[in-house]
């Protein structure tokens, strides 16, 4: 049966249709056309070149940093619902009703503070004299280089998308349904046993968008690799300013822009349709 | 008979908090039959199929398996799969993974477990859906794959929580055949916890009916529709008429009953040992109530009452009347007899059984 579009669906829809023309895809057909451009005497000109094109993906510097980012990206991906999934399981099965609501609150509390500042405030835990390595030299360790380093950056990623990779893996484990534990015991399967053969496919839809999420927020972010890992070999995020900083030249971190939306959006496709496949016919 | 037994309750208390969900349970399951664990919702039945499959932990008391104490065993350990009323198949395997799922869990190898699987998607006649994603079987297939998942193992006995519920009522029935044949060409344990009537009578070999975390009565179906032991059990059963008062006389083969409705007369060897002035309770099921519009013959244990209304089930219908004292009476009749009588809502009729056709109920 087709699906009539009513006057009022239209009506009350229409705020967020403007709002995705005006702010998404206009600037995004912007986009496309300024990576055509050409820049003379430190001015851009309209034009239809495709030398911005050739020129970037030409590149090595352009690769290694794709590549970086894109690598760095995927780890955290990883490693951050793997940290994230005991937190989120004990939550969801473990504590009663109350608990629950409480840990849920607290977890929504990082988000009051910039994510800025809670990376700054990191450079003063993690750096040569920072706190860890005074406590540490206490104890007669360290110092350990941790700013400016993968780690530090890993951290930052995770300041940034281990919460809210919490709060959705938690919301996909409430809903498991828990006669399906039960019955994977029964058909004696053994705790740990049923976390992975039950719970995890069972809840394998909002892991996997939890873990796009942090793969998405990551894959852009500029603050962590810069003040966290030091910005040397650069993300493609750094490159874009480093990029807009030499010789204006905007139209070359169009390039990169696009090729940073083309890489999310082909990720964000495969990423859902595996969530959603099915076992069988 | 105890060496036949294949499960013992012994003394067993299940308390929720301050909730008591059973209490002091005494049961024996037999080896090979199908037991229908029967009430209505909050008795206690599934608690008690709950406990036994290991899913909860009894409070007090002790559950024997073949002689072992179970009571810490953890349902992983224990060789008792269930059937949920959800059926509770994995969404994220197909059919034949399901089947397969607990024989993975035993460590059984791929060409057996393959054999194995077979074997059964060809009993319950699934195979052509082996390889589907069980989301998009039908109830009846699901059921069957429900089934199979459990009986895989060869159990020495099988727990099934309301597992027809869901379905309609001609599925149903056939369901109903498709497990008592399984339960008898199997020879294993079932134990069906169920709040419909038909379905316990109609499948099991004993019927335990519960309330209120007690057993009211165990017993087979026929024992239980005939001789109901106490008033709640009457009154589940919904088709008998109840009748309490005081034993008024006791002669050889008749005890007078003295009820707010009239003195009836019961046959004594219907009933246990009465003595003048003891409290009775009696019952007289619905389709051994005469009507008439005349008054009935000599011998019979009559009333008048007026007809409050009629209920039609099936080929019989149920009519509704009040006696004096706000008595309810319900007569089951065919449709035929009914054309017979004059049964406008409000007309007086004469109510009549014989001494032998009421039941007094030993437990009130």
């Amino acid at each position: 049966m087709r699906k009539s579009i009513t006057f009022y669906g239209l009506t009350l829809s229409l705020p967020m249709l403007v709002w995705q023309v005006l702010f998404f895809l206009a600037p995004l057909i912007f986009l496309v056309a300024l990576s055509f451009w050409t820049v003379q005497n430190f001015r851009m000109v309209p034009d239809l070149n495709p030398d911005n094109w050739t020129r970037m993906l030409g590149r090595g510097v352009f690769w290694q940093a794709y590549f970086r980012t894109f690598l760095l990206s995927t780890s955290a991906a990883i490693v951050i619902s793997v940290l994230a999934f005991p937190c989120a399981y004990a939550v969801a099965f473990k504590l009663s009703e109350t608990a629950r609501r409480w840990a849920i609150f607290l977890m929504v509390i990082p988000f009051f503070t910039s994510y800025l500042v809670r990376v700054y405030s990191w450079q003063i835990f993690l750096s040569d004299n920072g706190i860890i390595n005074a406590l540490l030299a206490k104890v007669g360790l360290g110092p350990f280089g941790m700013l400016n380093s993968v780690f530090g950056v890993m951290v930052g990623y995770a300041t940034l998308s281990l919460p809210l990779v919490v709060l959705l893996q938690l919301f996909s484990l409430i809903f498991v349904d828990r006669t399906l534990i039960e019955a994977a015991h029964n058909l004696r399967c053994g705790r740990l046993r049923t976390v992975f053969e039950v719970v995890i496919p069972a809840a394998k839809v909002g892991l996997v968008i939890a873990a796009l999420f942090c793969f998405i927020l990551t894959f852009g972010d500029f603050v962590s690799p810069l003040y966290l890992g030091g910005g040397d070999p650069p993300t493609l995020s750094i490159l874009i300013t480093d990029t807009t900083k030499s010789g204006q030249q905007w139209p070359r971190a169009a390039v990169i822009a696009l090729t940073m939306i083309a890489t999310l959006l082909a990720v964000a496709f495969a990423t859902v349709s595996f969530a959603y496949r099915e076992r069988g016919r | 008979m105890i060496d036949q037994a294949l499960v013992v309750f012994d003394g067993v208390v299940k308390r929720f908090g301050g909730f008591v969900a059973v209490e002091k349970l005494n049961l024996d399951i037999r080896q090979g039959e199908f037991l229908a664990i029967m009430g209505s919702s909050g008795c206690g039945k599934t608690t008690t199929l709950r406990m036994l499959a290991g899913l909860e932990a009894p409070t007090e008391g002790e559950i024997r398996l073949r002689g072992k104490r179970i009571n810490d065993l953890p349902t992983w350990q224990r060789d008792t799969p269930m059937v949920w009323q959800s059926l509770a198949l994995f969404p994220f395997l197909t059919v034949r993974e399901n089947i397969e799922f607990s024989l993975r869990m035993r460590g059984v190898e791929r060409s057996e477990r393959r054999k194995r699987v077979d074997k059964w998607l060809e009993r319950m006649q699934i195979g052509e859906f082996a390889e589907r994603n069980v989301a998009h079987l039908s109830g009846g297939q699901r059921q069957r794959v429900a089934l199979a998942r459990s009986l895989v193992t060869e159990p020495q006995i099988l727990l099934l929580d309301e597992p027809l519920s869901a379905l309609d009522a001609h599925l149903k029935i056939r369901m109903q055949t498709v497990l008592s044949n399984l339960q008898r060409e199997l020879g294993i344990t079932f134990v069906y916890v169920t709040h419909s009537q038909s379905e316990a009578f109609s499948m099991a070999d004993r019927v335990v009916i519960m309330s209120r975390g007690r057993i009211e009565q165990i017993g087979n179906p026929q024992d239980i529709y005939r001789a109901p032991r106490t008033r709640f059990v009457a009154e589940f059963l919904g088709s008998s008429n109840i009748f309490a008062g005081k034993v008024s006389n006791v002669s050889e083969a008749i005890v007078r009953i003295s009820t707010p409705a009239g003195e009836f007369e019961v046959a004594s060897n219907a009933t246990r040992h009465l003595s003048k002035g003891d409290k009775a309770t009696f019952v007289v099921s619905g389709d051994r109530v005469l009507l008439s519009n005349q008054p009935p013959a000599d011998g019979l244990n009559r009333l008048q009452a007026s007809v409050v209304g009629e209920e039609f089930v099936g080929a019989t219908a149920v009519i509704h009347l009040e006696g004096a004292e706000h008595i309810e009476i319900k007569a089951q009749k065919s449709h035929d007899e009914l054309e017979r009588l004059n049964l406008e809502p409000g007309a007086k009729v004469w109510v009549s059984w014989r001494p032998d056709a009421s039941h007094v109920l030993p437990g009130e």
